[in-house]
């Protein structure tokens, strides 16, 4: 190999490496930190390799370190605002991506904008209306919450699905004597399938990483979502970073799976500031 | 149709105008009323609540049933001379800007190595998505570990590469290193969204263009710098100010990782203002300062909502 093959693409391929073990070394770290005996994890020399690894931390989180129950949690939590979100904003999608309404330009930038919004500006006063309605430390107050971010993320969106399904097929159904439900029902909801999938699973993501308002609504231990129990173990005087790097592996390998299955998809919806973080 | 409409327009106008508005509108706005519903009663609503609390004494007693006392713009006062809370808005200017430059320039690096489609390519850009795909919280975890003192990897290699002042090197004792630490976990996260917009940006650029400035006798850098930048320009606009948005409402990571800096000197505006409210109970104070970054991110926001409808997502 030539010195001006060096300088013309060797070099990116040593960018290529070190890019590539920059973004997966972390990954790796903590899936052998997680299968290391206590011994290994606390040493000065750490191995590259773990030299007997072990499955002993899962089920030690699982069981007695509430990681089990906290899955269970953010399942519910994030899988009960999906099914609402997904009803309501793609009612609200079809009837901004298909009717005239007059101000409906205004409402999808408010829509656009409310996205953005820091959740530290509306935490305080979620706060007194969950504490005000008895819904402080349940899942509903959780579930309510998340609509505020993820009914505009759904909107969003969904409207440009339904935007690029043809509007004579309703027409169509409606001449074959479908009512003006009947048609969105039967031939816009299929045809927005993929969409309706996207969104779902953008939303699911949103409720599975929240974090703010769990933390500032959940006391109970039964009732907490994994970020925050997350966060209590790495809050600790001495973290037992083997439970840790575990409850991390347990609570990234689901959303990881579905990112690598999912990314064209997810980069489409990408300019409704969809997804990131 | 149209005719039938015509002939009954000059006879009944007013009625016919509302009751055609009132056929053609019910559907779409029952359909809107829900998502209308959540708007308005979970971000409208607590938005102006919040507003209202920034100018008053609301404190722990008085948060639930009310009972704050009006006080103007003290609160306001308060977030720019209380040192506490002029520091975090500092720290998130600075830091925030930090993280904006490091993510564009390094997601852009990695978008251009991208569209170079050398060998492999589809396992690199694997590589590089990955990371996007985990939590904030758990990446959060993963550098905090890596970064620890005592049994950190980054220690260890830093030592074994002859850097001996990071034997035992408290990363999160100090505010700089704090953020060094902080600053490599959210880049690591952001850079993969980064940089495969701006691929795919890369890749609807016009071929015959980058091949006439190649045959113009162009260099590499002049190529990137005199047509693929201005091209990208709209694209570049948008990622850059969804970035700093992003990153100047951080939170969860500054929660978990800056919390054993002493004095809180490595807080952000987002994590200042939760903590002035939940943890100091000063809930006024607390919501002004919510209210200041809220004004700064508004301005980024309508930008934004601007470069969308300007490119006719709207």
């Amino acid at each position: 190999v030539s010195v001006r093959w060096w300088l013309k693409r060797g070099w990116m391929y040593v960018a290529m490496v070190a890019i590539s073990i920059f973004s997966l070394f972390p990954i790796y770290w903590v899936v052998i930190t997680s299968l290391k005996p206590r011994r290994e994890i606390y040493t000065r020399t750490p191995d590259l390799w773990p030299s007997d690894p072990q499955w002993g931390q899962y089920p030690r989180v699982l069981g007695e370190g509430h990681v089990g129950r906290a899955l269970m949690n953010s399942v519910i939590v994030a899988g009960a605002t999906t099914v609402i979100c997904l009803t309501v904003g793609a009612m609200a999608a079809y009837a901004l991506a298909r009717s005239r309404l007059p101000a409906r330009k205004a409402l999808l930038m408010l829509v656009l904008m409310t996205q953005m919004f820091p959740l530290v500006v509306l935490v305080i006063p979620l706060f007194v209306m969950m504490r005000k309605s008895n819904l402080l430390g349940t899942y509903w107050s959780l579930i309510i919450t998340y609509l505020a971010f993820t009914v505009p993320l759904a909107i969003w969106v969904m409207r440009s699905f339904i935007l690029s399904i043809p509007e004579e097929l309703e027409h169509a159904a409606r001449i074959d004597g479908a009512t003006r439900l009947g048609a969105m029902v039967r031939v816009v909801l299929p045809l927005a399938a993929p969409g309706l999938a996207v969104c779902a699973v953008l939303s699911f993501l949103e409720g599975w990483k929240e974090f703010l308002l769990a933390l500032t609504f959940l006391n109970d231990e039964q009732r907490k979502t994994v970020p925050v129990v997350l966060q209590s173990f790495v809050g600790r005087g001495d973290v037992d970073w083997g439970a840790v790097m575990a409850t991390s592996v347990l609570y990234t390998l689901p959303v990881a799976l579905v990112f690598v299955l999912a990314r064209k998809h997810l980069m489409t919806a990408r300019t409704g500031g969809a997804v990131k973080g | 149709v149209s005719t039938a409409v015509a002939h009954r327009v000059p006879r009944r106008p007013a009625l016919t105008v509302v009751r055609r508005a009132v056929a053609k509108f019910t559907l779409p706005v029952l359909l809107l009323l829900p998502a209308l519903v959540i708007i308005v009663g979970l971000v409208g609503y607590p938005l102006g609540r919040t507003i209202y609390l920034s100018f008053t004494d609301t404190g722990l007693g008085d948060l639930i049933y009310g009972g704050g006392d009006w006080v103007g713009l003290d609160n306001y006062k308060e977030v720019f001379t209380n040192d506490r809370l002029r520091v975090a808005l500092i720290n998130t200017v600075v830091f925030g800007s930090a993280c904006v430059i490091g993510t564009m320039v390094f997601g852009f690096a990695v978008a251009l190595l991208l569209n170079q489609r050398l060998k492999g390519n589809l396992l690199f850009s694997i590589a590089v998505l990955l990371p996007w795909a985990v939590p904030a919280l758990a990446a959060s975890a993963i550098w905090k570990w890596l970064f620890d003192a005592r049994y950190g990897f980054i220690n260890w290699a830093l030592v074994e590469l002859g850097f001996d002042r990071f034997q035992d090197y408290a990363w999160f004792a100090s505010r700089f290193s704090a953020y060094v630490a902080i600053f490599v976990t959210v880049v690591w996260q952001s850079f993969p969204f980064i940089a495969l917009s701006l691929l795919a940006g890369l890749q609807t650029l016009p071929k015959e263009t980058l091949q006439a400035a190649a045959v113009d006798g162009a260099s590499a850098f002049q190529r990137f710098r005199l047509v693929t930048l201005p091209l990208l320009r709209p694209i570049v606009v948008v990622l850059v100010v969804f970035s700093t948005i992003w990153d100047f409402k951080i939170f969860d990571q500054i929660y978990v990782m800056a919390s054993g800096v002493p004095d809180r000197a490595a807080d952000t505006m987002a994590v200042a203002a939760y903590r002035e409210g939940f943890a100091l109970g000063h809930y006024g104070a607390g919501s002004a300062a919510a209210v200041v970054l809220f004004g700064v991110l508004l301005v980024f926001s309508i930008a934004y909502v601007r470069l969308i409808g300007r490119e006719g997502e709207l």
